[in-house]
């Protein structure tokens, strides 16, 4: 049994992420998805805006995640 | 079957030169010595094909390959060609010789060429090179995404940027499953765009990137193509390159961070629009840049290079080519400036909304799987209202 969870939805569901673009402080949760942008202009928005395109849901198992979801720095 | 489509396919890309009876360099057509990434070969071959057989402006385009911070360091420093070159044959040289095939090399002269016009496939500035002299100019060409590819035997079809960043930053401890054997990680060398654009993309830098380290994009294609793991296997490469040989790859839908679905560079894993590179949803892409030696003016130096430049660029070019340049930077999965919705001002960066001078968008779609239905079609501006028509469809300006 894969770890990983993916499941392809094909339908424009989309939603919005959350904090700031750049080096990650946070990783995926695989909670609910936030709805989708209709008229996105920042980053943020423009990654996660209202698209007629495939989507793929995906909630990997991450072992090395810190406690508040964050990503450890490289060594 | 799978078996026997791979090898040919690896075979086409990977085979040596023609041997063709040896040419020097400096004998053939208004010879014009590029030094590009490997990820623009399929681009260079298909647009030398078609100016080695224009009849208004014919020339020939030789070229090297390599990484492109050793292109622009090139450029910038004046190191010469001195390996034999590849060249785009005449149909009278070779009759059989299409893009696909392996271009036949030439002799370089033994004191080697100057480059006259140099290649990288991402943003300058991610190489750190030497400060750009006063005679060299760079011009941002269309827009190339980057993929990560696994063998079509496997059964993954995404990847998010925090599973990225375990599986190459940490390797074998990142303890991802499945890509957690560092032999089967097929990455490419510090200097090689591939590499680069990817690092800005999941936040680990080049020289700490786990796996094998390839000189080559065929080398990745070979490596993940044939490997013993498919399961475990993954690989970089340039979209050009995937696009070319879907046949015996997947490439792997990404989610960046902060995002809620996994993207393809097309709306579709099986589509060819890069939807999702123009407005914004799939982030690994960089602009292909194109630096050439000019004068006080900014005007190129060599006018062939000049010419090859207003072709990639999408500008009007003089003489007027017989062919359709926009046509051939499509075919080979690149998307023109004018077709883009987003941008970005550093390899990486943040994306914005970008609204092109001379939009181009529905005559893109138009030759990608059919312009949307928003698209109007046109012979004039008339039915376009406030627009502009443009290729035959209305665009906004």
């Amino acid at each position: 049994m894969r770890a990983l969870l993916v499941i392809l939805a094909m339908s424009a569901v989309s939603a919005c992420g959350g904090g700031g673009h750049g080096p990650p402080d946070g990783g995926t949760d695989g909670g609910d998805r936030p709805p989708c942008v209709t008229n996105p202009t920042t980053h943020l928005e423009l990654i996660n805006a209202c698209t007629t395109a495939q989507q793929i849901e995906k909630n990997p198992v991450l072992p090395l995640l810190l406690p508040d979801g964050g990503l450890p720095p490289l060594q | 079957m799978r078996t026997l489509v791979a090898l040919t396919s690896a075979a086409v890309l990977l085979s040596p030169a023609r041997a063709l009876a040896a040419v020097d360099c400096a004998s053939l057509p208004n010879p014009l010595y590029l030094q590009i990434g490997d990820t623009q070969e399929p681009l260079i071959k298909a647009l030398g094909k078609a100016l080695r057989e224009s009849a208004v402006n014919p020339m020939t385009l030789v070229y090297v390959t390599s990484g492109s911070c050793t292109n622009i360091e090139a450029m910038y420093t004046g190191v010469k060609i001195t390996t034999n070159p590849f060249y785009v044959p005449s149909t009278a040289e070779d009759p059989t010789w299409t893009p696909a095939s392996a271009s036949p090399s030439c002799v370089i002269d033994p004191a080697g060429h100057a480059v006259d016009l140099a290649n990288s496939a991402l943003f300058v500035s991610a190489c750190n090179p030497s400060p750009q002299p006063p005679d060299v100019a760079q011009f941002q060409g269309p827009i190339q995404a980057y993929v990560m590819v696994v063998p079509k035997a496997s059964s993954q079809v995404a990847i998010t940027a925090e599973e990225a960043y375990f599986v190459f930053g940490f390797g074998a401890q990142g303890l991802v499953d499945p890509w957690n054997d560092e032999a089967q990680l097929f990455i490419r060398t510090t200097t090689k765009s591939t590499l680069l654009a990817w690092a800005a993309a999941i936040a680990v830098p080049a020289t700490k990137w786990k796996g094998v380290r390839l000189d080559k994009s065929s080398d990745v294609l070979s490596s993940v193509t044939n490997s013993v793991a498919p399961e475990k296997a993954i690989g970089i490469l340039g979209a050009e390159i995937y696009d070319g040989n879907r046949a015996t790859l997947t490439s792997l839908a990404f989610q960046t961070y902060h995002q809620s679905y996994a993207y393809y560079p097309d709306s579709t894993s099986t589509a060819h629009d890069k939807k999702n590179v123009r407005d914004g949803h799939y982030v690994p892409w960089s602009p292909t840049v194109w630096l050439t030696k000019v004068d006080g003016s900014g005007v190129p130096v060599n006018p062939l290079a000049g010419y090859v430049i207003d072709l990639l660029l999408g500008r009007a070019a003089s003489p007027a080519p017989d062919f359709q340049p926009m046509d051939i930077i499509i075919s080979k999965g690149l998307v023109p400036g004018c077709a883009m919705q987003v941008n970005r001002s550093y390899e990486g960066g943040d994306l914005s909304v970008y609204a092109p001078a001379a939009p181009c968008g529905c005559s893109y779609e138009s030759k990608t799987g059919g312009a949307s239905a928003s698209c109007i079609s046109c012979t004039d501006d008339t039915p376009c209202g406030a627009g502009k028509c443009r290729s035959g469809f209305c665009e906004a300006r």
